[in-house]
This record gives structure tokens, C-alpha cells and sequence, in this order.
């Protein structure tokens, strides 16, 4: 009784919010990549937010319930076909025993979440589920047990399709369109970014970027201006968090993701605010990513306007 | 050891939106890195449940905090701080209380990193596992046996950890012996390799990719998965390694 991969997807991974706390050991944190869309999926099925998830990445794996589940898809739209019919995202689905999940064709962002009514059964390593290495192999079997903490009881309307919980909807749309969102990256200057020519500086806020073609759970690689500093430096390494804007010798840029080292030794420009990593995480390379300043206290209230909206947070 | 520690200049930076930074003078120096671990052991007391990272690194410690229950901590307890108040006043109450050991006790003083239990860590220098012994004998000039005795006659602090969990960064390696990385790294490093970069000495606690130049192998587990074990080694700590032979490597291998 479970939910059994019957095929292998590049980089699927089971996530939650990660793991913290054990970082000056050297182990990373990882979590999910998209922490809002992530969030959303439990949001909306009653689970505790920052509970483990299936984060898909396309080509995408293919699943096999072998009994019942509620589930809700969010993210990138990948096509989702259940039993080879199209299905919504950002809703909470039934799905039967012997259904089959398999995701089309990457319509739009980059990478997708399935929550699962419930609480994944499996062991936890250091608190968290979140893989930091492996990704989900084909055959492997997941099993969700119904947890007591949560309503799995639905509206339904009537056409006998689950309607989520009143009052819901709205917030689902919002920030659902939030992380889609075009409009500048916001970031907070870090350590090395007085090190950058006047003219790197410049080009850096008023230039366009792309995301490169080896971006993944470790790190985004941005192309656009190459950037300079006022001198060759060698910085000890220090810590970074995901956000961590570095620059490479060569001049390129790498955005460090959820799954980046603990600590790293290239010059540090900045940290991408919390709230706009989502909208990184889903841009495809097609998109234009301006870089915009901002301040502590304006990312502070932006990111406590969004936890607001999560009212069933755990 | 004579530390001046009223004498170092500390700055704290923010670092993106949820994290600070607390920085000393950037440099590899025992005296900074003792200094970086106490702040962090005086943070740690204060058990604030927004703190979600403390992670030294040569000069500096950071702090990870979640911004939700920093502002929910923050209503009740502290007068509404901004986050760099905050910080601020980590760093003035550290200051404060070493400075009251520093005249309350002078010897408490001596509690340094020098008078902490050195760590030792068995090494098999055998050419079938130092597998770059070769490289610093052509390149440096000096014989197996030179290098073994130099590199196990030093005691070594551990920076930092990264890379991989439980992967130290030790220091500071005797000129001697210093060779520079592998220009592009080895596809596979075995687990317990003992690895010279530049100044740094450094185990891989598990199979790996890896550019450091292999002098040797520890047959002993620094990094376990058990969540009681983890890592043996921790910023701050000293370490010196000591040879054994191969028949030995094999009888005590605990990665088999």
C-alpha cells in the first residue's frame, strides 16, 4: 500500500523545509528549492506547511497509487495526467487505487511539487526528510498515513469535485501568481560588493540576466555581464545561505541554491531576499532577471506579509 | 597563551535578509578562531528559538535566524530591536563578560585552545593509499620519511567545516610540505584520505570528487551518520596525527 515510482525522473527528490541546525558540522541544509509553492501544496491540503513533499523536475518521474490519496500539485505546470487526463494544479485531487500520475510537457517554471494528504512514513535523518544527494529511484515506494492533526474532510460541489476550504482560494491565487511574477530580483548587498568596479556595480543593477544551463538544486549560474572586482582578492571562506549572489574568478555569476555548500570561498555580492527565491527558482532561461537593491526592513515586511496569508501554519 | 581580545575589532554585517555575520581581522590565526568559537558559546546560552545557525569559519561566525519568530520574540521580550540591534547587543554582552573573567580571574584566561585535549588521529602513510606522496617529493624536494615526520610532529586547529559534512579544515601546514591542489580534481577521493592544499590539511570523510593531494589514509570514521556521532571534529578543536603501518590501517579500517 503505497505510491510506487514506475519511472525515474532526472533530479525528483523528497523535500521539507530542511535541515537545519547542524551547518558548522558541515552538513547543508537543503529543503525545497521553491519553498512557497512547496508550502502552498500542504497549505491547501490541511497538511503542516513545511511537511515533506515529492519536488519534481522535469522529465519527471511517474507514480502508481496503490490505494487512495488526496493529493495537490503546485508549482511549475508540467501537465499533470492522471490516468493520462489532464489534471488542475494548486487543488486538492482524489486519486484511486491503480491511478497513474504522469507529467506532459514543462508549460510553465521549472520545478513542481506533490504533497500528499497526511505525514510521509519514513525515518527522518537530523529532523528533516529533505534528500541531499540521491534523487528517487525508479520502484521506489512511498507510503503517507493519515495524521490525526489534520481535516481530511472537503467541501464538495455538486458535481462531486472537491472544493477547497472557503476563504482559500484567493490566497491560493495569490501567491500562486506571486511566485510567477515578473519584476526585478530584490538583494541585499553582502560583503564583497564595495570589491566590484563602479562600472561592474552598474552594469550588474541595469543589465539583463539569464539562468544558465547547469542551473540545479545547488546553484543557479547566471549569464549576462561579466562582473570585475576593484582587485584581485582572496576572501577565507565564510558561510553562505541560499540567495548567496557569488562571483566566480572568471566573472561569471553563480545564485547559490538549496542544496549549496555550507560554507564558500568566492567574493560574496549579496543575498537574493527570501521572498523572491521562489520566483528565481521557477524563472526558466528564457526569462530577463533584472537585479534591484533593497533594504532589510522592506524585506522583513514583504516577507511577513506573505506568512500571513499561510493561516494554517504549523 | 596572551590574548588581547578588548584590543579585536568586531564588525557585524547583514548577510541577505536572514542571517548576520559577526567578523574579525581576515586572517588564518588561532587567536581569531578561539576568539569566533567563544562568541558562539556565549550565543548558544541564550537559547533564543529564532536562531537556527551558528557557523564559525576562520574569522567569522554566522547566524541564521528565522525572521517569523525573531519578530515574535521580539514583541514580548526585547523592545522591538531591529535585527542589527539585536546582533549589536550580542556582541556587547560578550565583550562584556570576558571582560569581567579577563578581571575577575586571570586564569581563566588559560582556557584557550592550547590547554584543550589534542585529538589524535592514526594515519597510514603507505604510497598504496598516500597516493601524491610522490608529488611532493619531486616537487618539494624531500623524502617520505621527512614528510611523515613533519606532518605528524605539528598539531593542527581545525577553522572550519565544509565541503562535505564533517570535512575539517586544518592548519597551518609546515612550509615544507605545502603543495598547491590538483589543477582538476580526481573523479573519486576514498574516505579517510588525508589531503594537503596550500597551508590546509584535511581528511575526506567520505568517497568524494576531490583536488586535494592524498598523503595518507586514517582508517578511523571522522563523520558518521549517526545522529549521536556526527562529526568528531568541530571548529576550535586541535588535532595531531600520528603514523601506523598498513597491517595496522587494515586491522583498525573502519570503512570496510
Amino acid at each position: 500500500m503505497a505510491i510506487q515510482i514506475i519511472k525515474k525522473g532526472i533530479a525528483d527528490t523528497i523535500q521539507d523545509i530542511g535541515r537545519y541546525g547542524y551547518q558548522h558540522l558541515g552538513i547543508q541544509a537543503n529543503g525545497f528549492l521553491d519553498y512557497q509553492s512547496a508550502r502552498l501544496a500542504n497549505y491547501i491540503l490541511g497538511n503542516p506547511v513545511n511537511a515533506a513533499v515529492f519536488e519534481i523536475h522535469f522529465p519527471a518521474s511517474s507514480f502508481c497509487f496503490t490505494r487512495n490519496y488526496t493529493i495537490c500539485i503546485t508549482g511549475a505546470n508540467f501537465v499533470p495526467l492522471l490516468n493520462e487526463k489532464s489534471i488542475a494544479i494548486n487543488t486538492p485531487i482524489e486519486v484511486k487505487q491503480n491511478d497513474i500520475l504522469q507529467f506532459l510537457k514543462p508549460i510553465e517554471g521549472r520545478v513542481s511539487y506533490i504533497a500528499i494528504q497526511g505525514k510521509i512514513k519514513e525515518e527522518a535523518w537530523l529532523n528533516s526528510h529533505s534528500y541531499f544527494a540521491n534523487s528517487i529511484q525508479k520502484d521506489a515506494l512511498f507510503e503517507w498515513e493519515a495524521s490525526s492533526s489534520i481535516s481530511n474532510k472537503f467541501l464538495k460541489n455538486s458535481s462531486n469535485q472537491i472544493q477547497v476550504f472557503k476563504g482559500k482560494t484567493e490566497t491560493i491565487q495569490e501567491i500562486h501568481s506571486l511566485i510567477f511574477s515578473t519584476g526585478p530580483i530584490q538583494f541585499i548587498p553582502g560583503p564583497a560588493w564595495k570589491d566590484l568596479t563602479e562600472a561592474s556595480q552598474k552594469a550588474f543593477l541595469s543589465t539583463e540576466y539569464h539562468i544558465g544551463m547547469q542551473a540545479n538544486r545547488m546553484g543557479y549560474p547566471l549569464k549576462g555581464a561579466l562582473l570585475q572586482l576593484n582587485k584581485p582578492n582572496q576572501y577565507l571562506s565564510a558561510a553562505v545561505t541560499r540567495g548567496t549572489l557569488q562571483l566566480l574568478p572568471n566573472g561569471e555569476l553563480m545564485v547559490l541554491m538549496a542544496d549549496h555548500q555550507t560554507i564558500g570561498g568566492y567574493a560574496n555580492l549579496g543575498q537574493i531576499i527570501l521572498v523572491d527565491l521562489p520566483r528565481l527558482a521557477q524563472a526558466s532561461n528564457q526569462t530577463s532577471i533584472h537585479f534591484m537593491e533593497t533594504t532589510i526592513d522592506t524585506a522583513h515586511k514583504l516577507y511577513q506579509q506573505i506568512e500571513k496569508k499561510f493561516i494554517h501554519r504549523s | 597563551m596572551k590574548t588581547n581580545f578588548e584590543n579585536m575589532n568586531w564588525r557585524l554585517e547583514l548577510l541577505g535578509d536572514h542571517a548576520l555575520v559577526f567578523s574579525l581581522e581576515e586572517k588564518m590565526s588561532e587567536e581569531i578562531i578561539e576568539k569566533i568559537m567563544a562568541l558562539k558559546k556565549s550565543i548558544e546560552t541564550l537559547h533564543f528559538d529564532f536562531i537556527k545557525e551558528l557557523i564559525p569559519s576562520y574569522h567569522t561566525l554566522t547566524l541564521v535566524y528565522d525572521i517569523d519568530l525573531f519578530y515574535q520574540n521580539n514583541i514580548t521580550v526585547k523592545n522591538n530591536q531591529s535585527i542589527i540591534e539585536f546582533g549589536n547587543s550580542l556582541l556587547n554582552a560578550f565583550k562584556h563578560s570576558t571582560t569581567n573573567i579577563d578581571t575577575e580571574n586571570a586564569s581563566e584566561k588559560n582556557t584557550s585552545i592550547q590547554a584543550e585535549k589534542i585529538i589524535q588521529i592514526p594515519v597510514c602513510y603507505d604510497e598504496r593509499l598516500g597516493i601524491d606522496l610522490e608529488n611532493i617529493v619531486s616537487k618539494n624536494k624531500i623524502s617520505i620519511e621527512e614528510i611523515i615526520k613533519i606532518h605528524t610532529e605539528e598539531t593542527y586547529l581545525v577553522y572550519c567545516l565544509g565541503f562535505l559534512p564533517g570535512f575539517a579544515y586544518m592548519g597551518k601546514v609546515n612550509a615544507a610540505i605545502q603543495i598547491a591542489r590538483h589543477t582538476s580534481p580526481r573523479k573519486e577521493v576514498q574516505a579517510g584520505s588525508v589531503g594537503i592544499a596550500g597551508m590546509q590539511t584535511g581528511i575526506y570523510p567520505m568517497n568524494s570528487p576531490g583536488g586535494w593531494q592524498i598523503i595518507g589514509r586514517t582508517p578511523i570514521k571522522i563523520f558518521d551518520k549517526d545522529p549521536a556521532i556526527l562529526g568528531k571534529l568541530s571548529a576550535g578543536n586541535r588535532i595531531q596525527f600520528y603514523p601506523i603501518a598498513f597491517l595496522e590501517f587494515e586491522k583498525l579500517n573502519e570503512y570496510k
